[in-house]
């Protein structure tokens, strides 16, 4: 080689390293936490649609049975053939991103408060699509760990540093509304199932060949699609600068009972009675819906025998889907106005009545009433979701709100064990002793009823935080 | 500001409306 040659080729690495370098400092000048602060004059309700494109994108994973049967069919596409995988052990991939949702919250939830929601809805956007691509290679080479790996670690972080992202960023911008804020933001991971469930099957159908089912296809597909959506919120996420206020807010004459003013750091937070009587709180009205949630379409048909078809409970699944979602904008929305404790209360009282009427109602045969009291009931369940961020905020400040909610969602990985096995093993227990179908829940909606007492008595016992727990030093 | 606003929450609302109305149209089965 001449070096008039070397030198040119010299040259061209320098400039694609220059180049590349450039690209990475632009990129993380980016995503730093100080370029999304908002200018003067931004209008907040800018932020909301951010916090709902990951939100709609991560609660994808509720409608992830939709892929249960397709991938014990892999081998044999219209039917299972031999060396395919059987449902038990393709439910513990929901089951695994739901445990390492509950845990990443908890383990980045300070890593989110320090970098921003620009940085953290990125990794997370990296992390859920990258789940969605790395479970396709384990389809490809039918090597079930490879979608363990794939959607349930690396898909179920995504899940968790998704979820509690723009939580505190939103409180921060709506001071006055943190509840209706919040409310919105959580809404879309109960919308997220809405759109996914369709949209999978949508996809499966259109990828299918006489040698695939399309799932392949479809979680490259949705992989690509959720990370582009994903980054919209990444685009568009701004937070407040620190002196920002709403326009025309004045501080309350009064203080309100159980807000403080005050901040509690999220190492000590988790060290006061507050934060385990919530965490109780949270994970017993978690419980109560969870369960139904996925027994919902066997259970409709038993209490029911003949007179619901299964496309008939397939409907009264996504009704109850659809109150999940819409509760949890009213309730946050709601709590506003009459306090987080008292909001509780209802979810605790009204839930107990509900449920120690469902019996009655199967009983008596109506299904009307019976699907209104599902319907109200897991209003209540997105409800107490999307208010316990606004609930922490008043109880432990605004300071480290993220990570303090990230630990508490512990609960919902608590309480995605219970609630399932609670319903699930007291109805075969049931069954088993020569309790006829029909009758088999009534055991079961009574101990929900004493899952929500329990809960009823933590939300009683709330009270202000002992100020030896305050934060003294600098919140910025 | 107002330009997009409009473009942001039309690209939420779009997918969640119809999320929405595939889900009510299979809630009416329930009633059928």
């Amino acid at each position: 080689m001449r070096t008039s040659d070397k030198v040119e080729r010299t040259g061209h690495i320098d400039a694609r390293i220059y180049n590349d370098n450039r690209v990475v400092t632009l990129m993380t000048a980016f995503l730093d936490r100080q370029s999304t602060v908002a200018p003067p004059g931004f209008n907040r309700f800018l932020v909301p649609p951010a916090a709902l494109a990951v939100h709609l994108s991560i609660g994808q994973v509720y409608a992830f049975s939709t892929f249960n049967l397709p991938l014990t069919r892999l081998l044999g596409v219209t039917a299972s053939a031999p060396g395919n995988w059987d449902l038990k052990q393709v439910g513990w991939i929901f089951s695994i991103a739901i445990v390492f949702l509950g845990s990443s919250a908890a383990a980045f939830g300070r890593w989110v408060e320090r970098v921003g929601p620009r940085k953290s809805m990125f990794a997370s956007a990296l992390c859920f699509g990258g789940g969605f691509l790395v479970s396709a290679v384990g389809i490809h080479l039918h090597q079930l760990w490879i979608i363990y790996l794939g959607y349930g670690v690396l898909g179920g972080c995504g899940l968790g540093i998704g979820y509690i992202s723009p939580v505190s960023t939103l409180i921060k911008w709506f001071p006055d509304r943190r509840g209706m804020a919040t409310g919105m933001a959580i809404m879309g991971f109960g919308g997220g199932a809405l759109i996914a469930a369709p949209l999978s099957v949508l996809l499966m159908a259109h990828f299918k060949t006489a040698t695939s089912n399309g799932v392949l296809e479809t979680f490259v597909t949705m992989g690509v699609i959720y990370f582009m959506f994903m980054m919209i919120g990444v685009y568009a996420v701004r937070v407040p600068a620190p002196d920002w206020k709403p326009a025309g807010s004045t501080a309350p004459a009064k203080p309100k009972q159980l807000v403080t003013s005050a901040n509690v750091a999220v190492d000590l937070a988790w060290r006061t009675p507050q934060f385990w009587l919530l965490w109780v709180v949270l994970c017993m009205n978690v419980s109560a819906g969870i369960g139904v949630l996925g027994q919902a379409s066997p259970m409709i048909q038993e209490i029911f025998t003949g007179r619901v078809t299964a496309a008939a409970a397939a409907g009264f699944v996504g009704l109850i889907s659809l109150f999940n979602m819409i509760g949890r904008f009213f309730w946050a929305s709601t709590s506003d106005y009459i306090g987080r404790r008292n909001t509780y209360m209802i979810f605790f009282a009204l839930g107990i009545v509900l449920y120690a009427s469902v019996p009655s109602l199967g009983h008596i045969g109506s299904i009307p009433l019976f699907v209104a009291a599902f319907c109200i009931i897991l209003s209540m369940y997105g409800g107490g979701f999307a208010t316990i961020p606004a609930y922490l905020r008043d109880i432990f400040g605004t300071y480290q709100v993220g990570a303090i909610h990230g630990r508490l969602l512990t609960a919902w990985s608590v309480a995605g064990v219970l609630g399932p096995v609670l319903i699930n093993y007291i109805r075969q227990y049931q069954i088993d002793s020569g309790v006829p179908k029909a009758q088999a829940y009534s055991i079961t909606m009574y101990i929900m009823c004493g899952l929500l007492l329990l809960g009823f008595l933590c939300n009683f016992a709330m009270h202000a935080v002992n100020e030896t727990f305050f934060h003294r030093g600098s919140t910025q | 500001m107002k330009g997009r606003m409009v473009v942001l929450w039309t690209l939420v609302g779009i997918p969640l409306l119809w999320g929405v109305m595939k889900t009510l149209q299979n809630a009416l089965k329930l009633f059928q």
